[in-house]
């Protein structure tokens, strides 16, 4: 081991000394700073990649529509369903209708589905009945429009389509659809929860007079992630229909969880710019202490590299643990997020956020590596620079004068 | 004639000051030989420790020029011997606190480029010749003045320099301690074969050295 590390351990952990204060709270500083860059990074890749997820399943990986109702899914979907990136493909039809319940009413966007359908992605989020009790003559409600119509499940609701109002104007009595309410969906989105309602495509197709033909296809993707590259494949020979990946779906919502992501980082950063600083001046006051010593290793014949590498290597040092403390904090604090989540409810009231406004069971959550090598990289950066310049100070002094000081 | 080890001549340096340039050191010319001990006189402020920064290194002279022998280089200026050519022993000791005395020791010999072994050897015999055989792992905070100053004695002697330059290494110690510190570093660097310059305000260890000097007025003449 070099002298210079080795003195540059000695001077950070003095022998007989468990708990050093400059190195302990420098390295805490550190930890805590990284852990909180580290804690918010992965709690919002969590939350991005749920929300990814729930885009997926909301609407496909892939959605296919057109100008004008399609005339052959059937074959379509066949069609579609045999390529092998695709895993599965299946029909729906979907548009506005009067919900009522009498004198509560909704706008509702009814989506006709296939029940038979065993990838469903409603039946995920069913959070009150049974999507299996889906059929003819009744409804799946999202939990916000069931609020509306103040139904719950067993609750008939009635179904305007504007279909009805074509029969009306020829003269023909309409008469609205009724359903059974038989489960509520809970998705997370409040888009969809505040006006879905699922019906069998059948039931769809008569209510809208749309005769065979369906509005469009969602796909199951084999490779979710290739969504944009395979649908611009499977649009190929199809110019009449548009392929959408889930990524074009609700674009702007990722960007803004991603810009959300990054403008925490940057604020996050800041607290572990702030450790660095303080690592700086902390340093600086242990070098000025030190003056005599740094005089007496000139004596000693040590060049001034050794001498920025000694008290620069106690700044890489700091940041190195403290990195690693870091990590393992963050660890700790995520397995625990639901309990700390918890506390903090209790403590301060509020409820349950994450289960009220995000519906989501838990603190989600998804290690990225990159965070954590941007993090380390950028903490060892800043640390090693705090501990630079006071060193890089302490090797520019003329001995004489350094020994003279302190 | 035993070889020159230290050659200063025409050294001058002033320092600025509210006044203007105050002048600490005119023309002062010096040639230490071999195995010599000399002394440096003068009272508090006549420009002793001014005068030892020039001779080992530590600062530049506004004016003249240091030559020290450092071993298989012949005469070289001070800056390239330091560590090699000259040790230094300082009236606070200046040991590092988180080292152990035979840390402290072997550090120097590693700053000069020996290997942690050879380093540590060499420094736990010195430490044993100068009586603190038992003293090897204890911090400095552990140890007596005048135990610091003998650990600080082995470290400047630790490398084999030609010249040892001594600057008031009694100035913290008691009599008694103290005269057993000159007695010792008089000893040890005379057995070393080297050759010593003692700054010191203390008549009496002045006069021990074989050539004496004061410095009054900027100016070194013979006691």
């Amino acid at each position: 081991m070099p002298w210079f590390l080795h003195l540059a351990l000695r001077q950070l952990f003095p022998p007989g000394k468990r708990f050093p204060a400059f190195a302990t709270v420098s390295i805490l500083g550190v930890a805590l700073g990284v852990a909180s860059l580290l804690v918010v990074q992965t709690v919002m890749n969590g939350f991005g990649e749920e929300h990814r997820l729930r885009i997926r399943e909301s609407f496909g990986d892939c959605l296919v529509t057109g100008p004008a109702p399609i005339e052959k899914p059937e074959a379509l979907a066949k069609e579609l369903a045999a390529r092998p990136e695709v895993a599965s493909a299946s029909l729906f039809a979907e548009g506005p209708a009067l919900a009522r319940n009498g004198d509560f009413s909704g706008i509702a966007q009814v989506r006709g589905i296939d029940p038979t359908d065993p990838g469903q992605p409603a039946r995920k989020y069913v959070v009150g009945g049974s999507f299996d009790d889906l059929d003819d003559g009744r409804i799946i409600l999202g939990y916000g429009l069931a609020r509306a119509l103040r139904v719950r499940v067993g609750d008939r609701v009635e179904v305007w389509s504007p279909a009805m109002a074509e029969r009306a104007e020829k003269g023909k009595a309409p008469l609205p659809a009724e359903f059974e309410v038989c489960a509520v969906v809970v998705t997370g989105f409040t888009e969809v929860d505040n006006a879905a309602a699922l019906i069998p495509l059948r039931r769809f197709r008569e209510i809208w007079n749309l005769g065979p033909r369906a509005h469009g296809l969602t796909l199951r993707l084999k490779e979710p992630a290739l969504a944009a590259a395979t649908a611009g494949r499977l649009a190929v020979g199809h110019p009449e229909l548009r392929f959408r990946p889930w990524q074009d779906i609700k674009k702007d919502f990722l960007e803004a969880i991603r810009f959300e992501k990054t403008m925490l980082f940057f604020l996050m950063f800041i607290i572990t710019l702030v450790a660095s600083f303080s690592i700086g001046s902390t340093l600086f006051s242990a070098v000025i202490r030190r003056s005599r010593e740094v005089g007496v290793l000139a004596s000693l014949g040590a060049a001034r590299w050794q001498v920025v590498a000694l008290f620069g290597l106690q700044g890489l040092l700091i940041g190195a643990l403290g990195t690693l403390l870091g990590f393992l904090l963050t660890w700790t604090i995520l397995s625990f997020r639901d309990g700390i989540l918890g506390a903090i409810n209790s403590l301060f009231g509020g409820g349950d956020m994450v289960a009220n406004v995000y519906q989501f069971s838990k603190v989600p959550l998804h290690y990225d590596a990159s965070d954590f090598f941007i993090a380390a990289a950028f903490t060892l950066l800043t640390t090693a620079i705090a501990g630079l310049v006071p060193a890089l100070w302490a090797a520019g002094r003329k001995p004489s004068e350094a020994m003279r000081d302190a | 004639m035993p070889d020159v080890v230290l050659q200063a001549r025409g050294l001058a340096k002033a320092f600025a000051s509210p006044a203007g340039r105050l002048p600490v050191l005119t023309d002062v010319s010096l040639e230490v030989f071999a195995g010599e001990s000399v002394s440096i006189r003068g009272s508090s402020g006549s420009g002793k420790t001014t005068l030892l920064q020039q001779l080992g290194g530590l600062d530049q002279p506004d004016a003249g020029e240091v030559r020290i022998l450092a071993p298989g280089a012949g005469l070289v200026a001070p800056r390239t011997s330091l560590g090699r050519g000259v040790g230094f022993v300082f009236q606070n000791y200046q040991l590092m606190p988180e080292l152990t005395a035979l840390e402290n020791v072997a550090l120097a010999a590693r700053v000069a480029g020996a290997s942690a072994s050879s380093a540590t050897e060499a420094a736990r015999a010195l430490l044993v010749q100068v009586g603190l055989g038992a003293r090897l792992e204890h911090l400095p905070a552990k140890l007596s003045g005048g135990e610091c100053q003998r650990v600080a004695i082995a470290r400047a002697l630790v490398n084999r320099p030609s010249v040892i330059l001594a600057d008031e290494p009694t100035g913290n110690l008691d009599e008694r301690t103290g005269a057993e510190i000159m007695d010792l570093l008089l000893g040890v660097v005379a057995d070393r074969g080297a050759a010593l310059i003692l700054v010191t305000h203390s008549r009496e260890f002045a006069e021990r050295a074989a050539r004496r000097f004061v410095l009054s007025g900027g100016v070194l003449s013979p006691a």
